[in-house]
């Protein structure tokens, strides 16, 4: 139970980081992806612990990450592709 | 020792073929939201400075710390201390309800706010996305309290015990989806310009 308190604490903290970039209005590449990063370590955290699928067969935990990875890289492909 | 990885995902599987849905309908709204931002970028990025990020910020730390809640419960159910167990479990789920609740009532504010300003669906592009991501997350919020009570109210009868809690893993399978969701929404609609 203290791995999911710790894990629950770190999903706060990354939060106020996101919450922080966008107080603080940061827009510069490196933070934008440093967000994405974090929110696919955010996903991951709450698919492998909170809906424990650390411990399943890989396929059933598969799609949930495919989907997060899949999400996340089109969101960051339309924010970093230049203009046509 | 290695340990065995388990057959399925934890709950009834029914509810994962209704989750692996809604992940895949609400990725589809993201990624249009993303591309439209790219077509309208100046239109999105002065829309977004008009949503108060304190709102999602809240919401995200509510919601997480609801998920959070549920497992705490799962875990007590599962130690096999029945009278202990029983009161515990009920009170962190009632407090996940609790947490849910707050979520609702600090979106209808938002809402609200947004609709004083006379900001509606059709105000523009962005505003849509915002609608139509928010208030579909928000029935799935209102659907996963209702489904938290219940599971609440059988957790108080002694209904799931340390091997027989499927039915208490199904609610709390859909309510970490209704927190993973969030967990794109949030930076998507409220923090990346």
């Amino acid at each position: 139970m203290k791995k999911i308190t710790t894990i629950w604490i770190i999903l706060l903290t990354l939060t106020l980081f996101s919450f922080l970039v966008g107080e603080l209005k940061i827009t510069n590449n490196f933070f934008i992806a440093l967000l994405l990063v974090t929110t696919f370590f955010k996903g991951q955290l709450i698919i492998n612990y909170f809906m424990n699928l650390s411990e399943v067969q890989l396929k059933y935990k598969l799609l949930p990450i495919i989907w997060l990875a899949s999400v996340l890289i089109i969101i960051a492909f339309t924010y970093y592709l230049p203009d046509l | 020792m290695k340990k065995i990885k388990q057959l399925y995902p934890p709950g009834d599987f029914g509810v994962w073929i209704i989750i692996y849905i809604e992940l895949l309908t609400f990725g589809l709204f993201f990624i249009g939201f993303a591309y439209s931002r790219r077509e309208q970028l100046d239109l999105f990025n002065a829309s977004q400075l008009l949503l108060d990020q304190r709102f999602g910020f809240i919401n995200t730390i509510l919601l997480i710390t609801s998920s959070f809640f549920i497992v705490k419960s799962i875990h007590i159910i599962k130690q096999n201390k029945i009278h202990t167990n029983i009161h515990n479990a009920s009170l962190y789920i009632l407090s996940a309800i609790f947490l849910g609740v707050l979520f609702l009532i600090i979106k209808i504010i938002e809402f609200s706010d947004k609709y004083e300003q006379g900001i509606n669906l059709s105000t523009n592009t962005f505003f849509m996305f915002y609608f139509i991501l928010t208030v579909f997350h928000f029935m799935h919020v209102l659907l996963g309290i209702i489904i938290l009570y219940n599971l609440y109210r059988n957790t108080k009868n002694g209904l799931y015990t340390h091997d027989n809690c499927q039915g208490l893993e199904s609610g709390a399978s859909y309510w970490h989806m209704v927190d993973l969701l969030w967990i794109i929404l949030f930076p998507l609609v409220y923090i990346i310009r």
